[in-house]
């Protein structure tokens, strides 16, 4: 036949594939998208678009749907987008909740895709990344005994081993499945307002009959200072996204392969001489080791992850020379720098995403030990201390300690003193003993200096020559006595050294299997 | 409007005060100095505020937990 006006061939099928295409990319509806235009908020979609390299994502799933009839209807691709796409040009793969269609809740037919996609990207080495904002089990998905019957179907589905890095946003509410992933993830950031918990506070408040505030609950607060399962909290759903980028600039793709190196910015000056000025003389003073850090490091690479959490301890990734490094530094501007529960979960979590990614570690040292005391007992002090000694003992990435000025106590191990590091250096004003001297003399002599000045004063003399960085040298502990001016340098030739390897990746990663959100 | 407790992070003493009531403060403004384990050691503003009521004095002893100041934010 020859009709110019005949249909092309399968246009009914092709239609449908466009009518079908359009609308699931309209997602929960234009009432329920318009609403969080208006609260201000991102949708689903628009996530994508801020965080991945435009135009590179690649979606799986679009037309999947619930298995139940009742609600197919309402399920555009079962509100959890899932594909693949870049992040300044290296593949990343993403799961980003569409809450927009039945609250995101999780079930059998987004579990599918979530799982598949969780497989591809270890298989073909690429970090996964979770935008979070869901309601929790979908009903009556999950009721009753087939609700038990679809869950646990996967043993793996809460296998946490770090072959690739997992990061997460909150930027909702996040229950059930956001917030699961969210504790298995490496790295976590949250918009403000956003909450996660185990369950809303809705439910909460009926189980235990008490009126429940959500951010209370599990608002960023809660979070970053006192959980410690957040990283970080921005003050949008783009900043949020930023921060994911910045962080995976520091990561390999997979722990098979060393973490990306760039350039020394043009910029970045050696400010190395100033170092012996931010260290305070006297051992009662205190100072912010950021000042310490940003002065040894590329210029503007330091990226604190648990900033407000533990404070006593920094744990940061930055660049030296371009290449990423981990530092675990001490901060005496909080509470002296004395170490606490807190500051020790977040030091061994850091520990294991060092060691898991082939980031080398290096320690900046000034404590005055644990912080002692009912409350750390009760938490777990000494278990803790055990738990952060026993990961430092499988880490097998290089690791560099650098004692700036005290080092006391059982924490010198902790922070990577004796054969805990693969090389130990020293600032000249170090002073490692077991406490501060002048409560050294106090606890070995019982003099006060009130009662005798003048004997006091030779006593603490004598405690300060023996706990002197010379006396380390002495007995090869440190291996070197550095300059503070040197520190840079130091570290940049000792870890060209040690980042030599005799396969691509530089550690075993026996810390890859550690536990989360210990 | 939220109001932020501000605990003492150890146990010592209150040496110095530096805000009073009704002072805006930035996020890690010093507000005071606690002496403690033989350290000057800052209480810092953990966000952007007003102090609302402060609850330490100079030279009063302080324990780790205790009410510093409450800033609303």
């Amino acid at each position: 036949m020859n009709n110019s006006k005949a249909e092309k061939p399968f246009s009914k099928v092709m239609k449908e594939l466009t009518l079908r295409r359009k609308t699931a990319l309209a997602m929960g509806g234009e009432e329920k998208v318009k609403r969080r235009q208006v609260e201000g908020n991102l949708n689903a979609r628009e996530r994508l678009e801020v965080l991945l390299d435009s135009g590179s994502f690649n979606e799986l799933g679009l037309l999947a749907k619930s298995y139940r009839e009742e609600v197919r209807h309402k399920s555009a691709a079962d509100g959890k987008i899932s594909g693949f796409g870049t992040i300044s040009g290296r593949p990343v793969a993403i799961v980003s909740n569409d809450f927009t269609v039945l609250g995101a809740s999780s079930s059998v037919i987004n579990g599918k895709k979530m799982k598949h996609i969780k497989e591809l990207a270890t298989k073909h080495g690429m970090p996964v990344i979770y935008l979070g904002e869901s309601s929790g089990a979908r009903m009556p998905d999950r009721m009753g005994a087939p609700g038990r019957a679809i869950l646990g179907q996967d043993p793996a589905e809460y296998l946490r081993t770090r072959e690739t890095p997992w990061v997460s946003a909150l930027l909702g509410d996040c229950y059930g499945s956001s917030t699961w992933y969210t504790c298995l993830s490496d790295f976590v950031t949250m918009r403000k307002g956003a909450t996660m918990a185990v369950a809303s506070s809705r439910v909460t408040s009926l189980a235990i009959n008490q009126p429940i505030d959500s951010e209370e609950l599990g608002g960023w607060r809660l979070h970053t200072s006192t959980t410690g399962l957040v990283d970080s909290a921005l003050d949008s759903d783009q900043s949020a996204l930023e921060e994911i980028k910045v962080f995976l600039s520091y990561l390999p793709s997979h722990n098979c392969e060393m973490p990306p190196v760039q350039p020394v910015p043009s910029d970045h000056i050696d400010l190395g001489h100033e170092l012996i000025e931010v260290l305070p003389e006297s051992r009662g003073s205190v100072y912010d080791v950021r000042d310490v850090i940003t002065r040894i490091v590329d210029v503007n690479s330091l990226f604190e992850l648990k900033k407000r959490f533990g404070k006593s301890i920094l744990t940061g990734l930055a660049r030296i020379d371009g290449k990423s490094t981990g530092i675990i530094a001490s901060d005496p501007k909080s509470q002296g720098g004395a170490i606490t529960v807190d500051a020790i979960r977040k030091a061994t979590s850091f520990l294991v995403l060092c060691d898991s990614f082939n980031i080398p570690i290096v320690f900046l040292v000034d404590q005055p030990g644990f912080l002692i005391g009912i409350d750390g007992e009760k938490r777990c002090a000494p278990g803790r201390i055990m738990n952060w000694m026993n990961a430092l003992s499988l880490c097998t990435v290089p690791r560099i300690a650098i004692t700036m000025r005290k080092n006391y106590g059982q924490a010198y191990l902790n922070m990577g003193g004796g054969r805990m590091s693969d090389v130990q250096a020293c600032w000249p004003m170090a002073d490692l003993g077991f406490m501060d001297p002048k409560l050294g003399v106090n606890v070995l002599h019982q003099i006060k200096e009130e009662d005798d000045p003048e004997r006091f004063s030779e006593l603490v003399e004598e405690i300060e020559q023996d706990s002197s960085a010379w006396a380390l040298a002495n007995l090869y502990e440190a291996q070197v006595v550095l300059d503070p001016a040197e520190t840079r340098s130091f570290l940049t030739n000792t870890l060209k050294i040690l980042r030599n390897s005799k396969g691509a990746p530089i550690g075993e990663h026996r810390l890859s299997n550690w536990p989360t959100s210990y | 409007m939220a109001e932020i407790e501000v605990l003492s992070e150890v146990t010592g003493s209150v040496w110095k005060l530096f805000v009073q009531v009704g002072q805006k403060v930035k996020e890690d403004e010093t507000l005071m100095i606690l002496e403690s384990m033989k350290m000057e050691i800052p209480l810092c503003a953990p966000e952007d505020g007003v102090i609302k009521r402060i609850c330490a004095e100079e030279g009063a002893q302080i324990s780790e937990g205790d009410l510093a100041c409450v800033i609303v934010v």
